[in-house]
């Protein structure tokens, strides 16, 4: 009985946040002051930067290329942290096994319709799309709507949503969002209708009949964990994807300083009719992170290129890419891999077609 | 212990698998660390993100990259 008495107070610990998170609160309540600090000066230190310190002339091509490289990347740098601190915190509330016992029991349609809504937040590493695809299917989720979800999940990237909300306005990403939404919906839906169920590998098959051997157990999560966990998110996704960003920057300041508007009007322009496919054809075989697209689609609108081409070109960048796929081809024959590949492009050109015709 | 360490190979998965084996080394217990690599293995244990870890059969998380302190916690239960 003393025993029992002796645990009750320790039992209440782990709701207690560990000594580190109110170091780590401190550090939160200074870093934001520091953040919009840094933000306000960028504009007016790169072109310190760049016209003072180097001589370069203002309105030159070099002088504006470089300008635009020391404002870009650390405001691009800056957003990406705050945008990714949120993302992550938002998404310690959506798990696969969640989604996956949601869409568990979803006919198509409606089905479809929450895959690819939940594709927008689910933390996606293209590594886990195998073991994902597979539990999908076991538990019951159809075909076509597991392939919403795949479609959706690379596609519409949340840091890049986030990046496009602080960096364009909410209606670019609003657009970005429905679009890949839709595109999701319809690809899962034709996918779903075609009978490709034949078309997994052979030990996929085996896979989906074989029997389980134990369920995982969903982590508990407290609010400490959540920030941890931002934190975390942080030091990853910004760690890891500083190189690309930079390359980004490197290509939208060449843009910026020497490409000449009306080059770029004819290249990717609404009127002209290639402007789409060579968007998508540009795009697929380039790979890079969601953030290191943005200087380039920064330089490519501010250059005077039609907003749908632009985003079919950032989509087929994000959305479609050669590793993916090289890592999907574990599980699909090559037959589905095309057709895949083939639906996204396609809703990708029409997505791009529609916004240089309405805009 | 057995650990159970899951993942296709990529480079998240090689971090986990090495903060295991630091953790065992810390631990200064006789565990063992196992890799599985094999999709049909992880489809039938439940798991839907990699990196997972499973300690003596039990899935203890998946989608993460634990640090060493974490998987040494687990290991005193």
């Amino acid at each position: 009985m003393l025993e029992t008495d002796a645990v009750v107070p320790t039992a209440l610990e782990p709701n207690t946040p560990p000594p580190s998170f109110f170091r780590r609160g401190g550090w939160l309540l200074l870093a934001l002051p520091l953040w919009v600090l840094l933000y306000a000066v960028i504009q007016r230190a790169s072109e310190l930067i760049a016209f003072d310190w180097l001589g370069l002339m203002p309105k030159s091509h070099l002088g504006e290329a470089v300008a635009f490289f020391f404002y870009d990347a650390p405001k691009v740098l800056l957003l990406l942290t705050l945008v990714v601190f949120i993302v992550t915190f938002i998404q310690s509330f959506v798990s696969p096994t969640r989604v996956r016992d949601a869409l568990s029991k979803r006919r198509e349609g409606v089905g479809n319709a929450m895959a690819a809504l939940f594709g927008i937040l689910t933390p996606f590493c293209s590594c886990s799309a195998v073991p994902l695809f597979i539990g999908f299917l076991r538990a019951g989720v159809p075909l076509g709507v597991t392939f919403s979800f795949l479609v959706a999940a690379p596609m519409i990237n949340e840091v890049a949503l986030g990046m496009l909300f602080a960096m364009f306005g909410w209606k670019i990403a609003l657009l970005y969002a429905g679009t890949g939404v839709s595109i999701a919906f319809l690809s899962g839906l034709v996918l779903g209708r075609m009978n490709m169920e034949r078309h997994l590998e052979g030990w996929v098959q085996d896979a989906l009949k074989a029997p389980s051997l134990g369920e995982v157990e969903e982590e508990r999560m407290t609010l400490p964990l959540r920030i941890e966990l931002a934190i975390q998110g942080v030091k990853e996704i910004v760690g890891k994807v500083w190189p690309y960003i930079l390359a980004g920057i490197c290509i939208g300041a060449l843009i910026h300083g020497y490409v000449p508007e009306s080059f770029m009007a004819s290249l990717l322009g609404k009127h002209s009719w290639y402007s789409v496919p060579l968007a998508v054809l540009v795009g697929v075989p380039l790979y890079s992170n969601a953030a290191g697209v943005m200087p380039i689609v920064e330089a490519l609108l501010g250059k005077g290129a039609a907003l749908g081409s632009t985003l079919a070109f950032m989509m087929s960048v994000i959305g479609l890419s050669l590793p993916e796929t090289v890592i999907l081809r574990k599980v699909m024959r090559p037959r589905l891999i095309a057709a895949c590949v083939g639906v996204v492009a396609l809703g990708i050109m029409l997505v791009g077609y529609l916004f240089n015709a309405i805009l | 212990m057995l650990i159970e360490v899951f993942g296709p190979g990529c480079a998240k998965c090689q971090v986990l698998e090495k903060h295991a084996h630091q953790a065992v080394e810390q631990s200064g217990g006789n565990h063992q660390v196992v890799k599985v690599a094999d999709y049909a293995a992880m489809a039938a244990r439940g798991i839907l993100s990699t990196p997972a870890l499973a300690l003596d059969g039990h899935i203890k998380f998946q989608g993460k990259v634990a640090s060493s302190d974490e998987i040494l916690a687990l290991l005193k239960g």
